[in-house]
């Protein structure tokens, strides 16, 4: 990396060194033509006055042009040849000519070297100011936890707490260590999608089979933090997806709308096909985001303010638009403002359902899940 | 500003639940009364209208971080202790943290007693400070000329000058007046001033003599009134050295 860098800001240099030589011999070209075509338009002038001398001295106009070939006479003044100063002219245009476009090829070329080298290094800056603020983030997103389960252990061993004390202080650290359990999946996640090294599958998808799955994984959180959760997904709509991309899409956008609603509310899906792709939509209650934020809801590290994502990494949103992004699908988020819930739309290339699941799908009504309230667990 | 209930009230400032619900806990079973702000912002709401012993401030808040938090509160004359508790632990960031206007400083993951020790200590601090200037004979202090308020935390120098006073210097002049004629020792003035040991160094306690001497003495490199006792610590005379 160092190496690099060493290398980078040597040829910078060495092109910056170039870019002033050949402007320099530009110029020093300029000024000699400059000069060579003032001796010469000086000596014809001599030759000029001197074989109008001649002719004022009696000499005959045939023999001044004979002793002086570049020299014409017309009605006794001695002129210097038309077909020389023409030459001499076009000469100088020549030269200027060339000096132009040898010289802005030159520093365009050399222009482009530096641009390249400047953008390499910009670049460079940029992933080691992220790595900086990336490890900064992360070590603060651990530390908060940490700070936490270190906390309940110390008010455990101090205080001897009485048994349901006990009992709430021991669920809040289980839920500390599966916070951050979670932030090293997607840490690792993150991590892995920005490099690309990520072979993701193409299969047709069920929509409706996936959401039930990851739905069924939220039920108990969503019974506790009082969230009403409902499904309406065609179970003919089938999208081109990686199997586990899917998984992890759906999960987390719905943990995020989970986390958008928590102290009560509504998350709705639904879903339908438009232009050759499935569109699912993501409808909660929660404290929605203002215009500004929205820009930001899918970049790393984005924490709203408002309480919803306190839980969050930031990278939730993030690792959903990379892995839309490698399934030729896209993803946006629209709010109608702070406290007026959001809606996430996803949207991936629709497949052609297999044609026996779509046969027997088309006679079945739409899969309805929901987790309601007080629904009973089995 | 300082009602009864104030005295032993502290502001937990924490967008982390748990965090916030943990320190509280261990705070109300301490006997503090106990408010809680997720935001900068609505810590700075609940401060325009109450007072408080402590804050217990976060730095790193959504929308207005802990610092900023500080930095509004003592633009506006609020001189309350914050104790700052923050994920980031570097010595930079602590320098950070008391410039801003902080007293204490606590990296993430802290330890409960150092936490519950440092809270006390600074409680402990300023219900001393405000006691002994509760009455109008010990909130003003009249010295060669001087005049300090210190509730107020301003001055009027003997040239006529104005002068502001941090909570420190102001402090520090608490100790020596309430010790007219006595030496204190550095360490003393530690103990009484800091508290827990936010700097460790003696050498501290000089640079804030020296700065008191620029502000109140006509001749700061003779001194009449912050007099050092070598190897033991300070003297402050009232009158004057005849």
């Amino acid at each position: 990396m160092k190496a690099t860098r060493v290398f980078q800001l040597t040829a910078l240099a060495l092109v910056l060194v170039s870019a002033v030589q050949v402007g320099w011999w530009l110029l020093d070209q300029h000024a000699y033509t400059v000069e060579k075509v003032q001796v010469a338009r000086a000596t014809y002038a001599e030759q000029a006055a001197a074989a109008q001398a001649l002719l004022d001295a009696g000499v005959s106009g045939a023999r001044v042009e004979q002793l002086l070939p570049s020299i014409v006479v017309s009605d006794g003044r001695a002129l210097l040849a038309p077909q020389l100063a023409q030459a001499l002219t076009s000469e100088e245009r020549r030269r200027y000519n060339q000096y132009a476009w040898e010289g802005s090829f030159f520093l365009l070329a050399l222009a482009a070297c530096i641009a390249v080298i400047a953008r390499a290094l910009r670049a460079e800056a940029r992933v080691h100011e992220e790595q900086e603020s990336f490890l900064a983030l992360v070590s603060h997103q651990f530390k908060t936890p940490l700070a936490s389960l270190q906390l309940s252990l110390e008010t455990l061993a101090l205080r001897a707490p009485p048994p349901d004390a006990a009992r709430r202080l021991i669920e809040r650290m289980l839920a500390d260590v599966a916070r951050m359990e979670q932030m090293v999946t997607q840490i690792l996640e993150s991590a892995r999608l920005e490099r690309g090294r990520i072979e993701l599958k193409a299969e047709p998808l069920q929509l409706a089979g996936a959401a039930a799955r990851v739905l069924v994984q939220l039920e108990e959180r969503a019974r506790v933090e009082q969230v009403a959760m409902a499904s309406t997904i065609a179970p003919d709509l089938f999208v081109v997806s990686d199997p586990l991309a899917l998984d992890v899409v759906v999960r987390n956008v719905l943990e995020n709308a989970l986390a958008a609603v928590h102290g009560g509310g509504s998350i709705a899906l639904s879903a339908r096909a438009a232009n050759g792709a499935v569109q699912l939509e993501v409808r909660d209650s929660g404290v929605g985001f203002g215009r500004a934020d929205g820009a930001r809801l899918f970049e790393k590290f984005t924490r709203l303010p408002g309480g919803g994502s306190r839980y969050g990494t930031g990278l939730g949103l993030f690792i959903v638009r990379r892995l839309m992004e490698l399934s030729q699908g896209s993803v946006s988020a629209h709010s109608d403002g702070p406290g007026r819930g959001a809606t996430v739309t996803l949207a991936w290339p629709a497949a052609a359902a297999p044609t026996a699941v779509a046969s027997l799908a088309a006679q079945t009504p739409p899969a309805q899940r929901s987790a309601p309230l007080e629904e009973p667990r089995s | 500003m300082s009602t009864a209930s104030a005295a032993t009230h502290v502001l937990v400032v924490e967008d982390d639940p748990h965090l916030a619900a943990g320190v509280m806990e261990n705070l109300r079973a301490e006997g503090y009364e106990v408010t809680s702000a997720g935001t900068g912002e609505q810590a700075l709401e609940w401060l325009a209208t109450h007072g408080c012993a402590l804050i217990v401030l976060d730095v790193m808040l959504p929308g207005v971080d802990g610092f900023g938090v500080c930095r509004s509160l003592r633009e506006r004359g609020d001189s309350t202790p914050v104790l700052f508790l923050t994920a980031r632990g570097d010595p930079a960031d602590r320098v950070h943290g008391l410039e801003a206007g902080g007293d204490d400083y606590l990296a993430k993951p802290f330890h409960l007693q150092e936490f519950l020790l440092r809270v006390r200590a600074i409680v402990r601090r300023w219900e001393w400070y405000r006691s002994a200037s509760a009455t109008a004979a010990t909130a003003l202090l009249r010295f060669g000329g001087n005049e300090v308020d210190f509730r107020a935390f301003r001055a009027r120098a003997w040239n006529g000058e104005a002068q502001e006073l941090t909570e420190k210097e102001a402090m520090i002049l608490k100790v020596l007046a309430e010790h007219g004629g006595e030496i204190v020792s550095r360490e003393d003035l530690l103990e009484r001033v800091w508290g827990y040991d936010v700097f460790p160094s003696t050498r501290t306690v000089d640079n804030f003599i020296l700065r008191l001497r620029k502000r109140f003495e006509k001749d700061p490199a003779n001194p009449r009134h912050f007099l050092t006792v070598w190897g033991v610590g300070y003297r402050f005379l009232k009158d004057g050295e005849p």
